[in-house]
């Protein structure tokens, strides 16, 4: 797993690639959290490299979703492939954060 | 087409990866669509986090294998472990979907999945033995015999 950052003000676009499953979802944990940590209320989780994510990775996004939400912002996801989209439908996620197509359009999100 | 292969896991968090890589491998090759190969993997990896996290004491002299079986008309895995008796499809507590993000716990989400991803899933407890099995039939996708 590999996450990329690039911060804006209070936004920023967190780009995961790879695996997240329970031996690092603590890695993906801590790269959000220091993301958030930054004074980040907006945070774009872009997908499009993510191979594959089991419920170790929902519990990481559920706990970065609760600190955007409590900081005023909130999260948002943008690309996700198909079968990662299937597990955020079947998992209820999809009703806790919104999914776009492009990290644009994600982060506009945050700016109305 | 029929490829039986059969792994020993040690106690350990990084396990249930290894088996869902080696499952994705054998997959891919035996020509399993794409999407089962994904659902399928995730099930594997959620119910053997479980057995390496949860099923055994410190002191245990743990046994946990995995047989995974492929044949034209299904895949199936056979999951053994020697650790104390739970039948993760009775007693993982259902996640309720419908609460906030501040309310939602993710207990039990990773057998929701796996519920909801494998079309057959059966647990039994023998002689000291978790035993659980999932089947996923592949003559569902008519595409891939035309």
């Amino acid at each position: 797993m590999n996450v990329e950052t690039s911060v804006s003000g209070t936004t920023a676009v967190a780009t995961v690639s790879g695996r997240v499953d329970s031996a690092n979802a603590k890695d993906f944990d801590q790269a959000l959290r220091a993301i958030i940590d930054q004074g980040v209320s907006g945070l774009v989780v872009d997908c499009s490299g993510l191979k594959y994510m089991s419920s170790a990775g929902l519990r990481v996004l559920l706990i970065a979703i609760r600190k955007t939400n409590a900081a005023g912002g909130g999260l948002a996801l943008c690309r996700v492939p198909e079968h990662i989209r299937e597990v955020l439908e079947v998992s209820g996620f999809v009703r806790l954060t919104k999914v776009f197509d492009t990290p644009e359009d994600a982060q506009a999100s945050f700016s109305g | 087409m029929e490829v039986r292969s059969e792994l020993h896991l040690k106690l350990d968090k990084d396990e249930p990866r290894r088996v869902a890589e080696e499952f994705e491998e054998i997959a891919m090759e035996h020509g399993v669509p794409m999407g089962i190969v994904f659902k399928f993997q995730l099930a594997l990896d959620e119910l053997l986090t479980n057995v390496v996290s949860y099923a055994f004491d410190q002191s245990a002299d743990p046994v946990i294998t995995v047989v995974l079986h492929f044949t034209d008309a299904q895949v199936t895995a056979v999951i053994e472990d020697n650790g104390r008796p739970f039948n993760p499809l009775q007693d993982a507590p259902a996640p309720d979907l419908d609460l906030s993000a501040e309310d939602r716990t993710v207990g039990g989400l990773g057998i929701h999945l796996t519920k909801a991803f494998v079309e057959t899933l059966d647990y039994e407890r023998k002689d000291g033995w978790n035993r659980l099995s999932l089947v996923q039939p592949l003559s569902a996708h008519p595409e891939e015999h035309a």
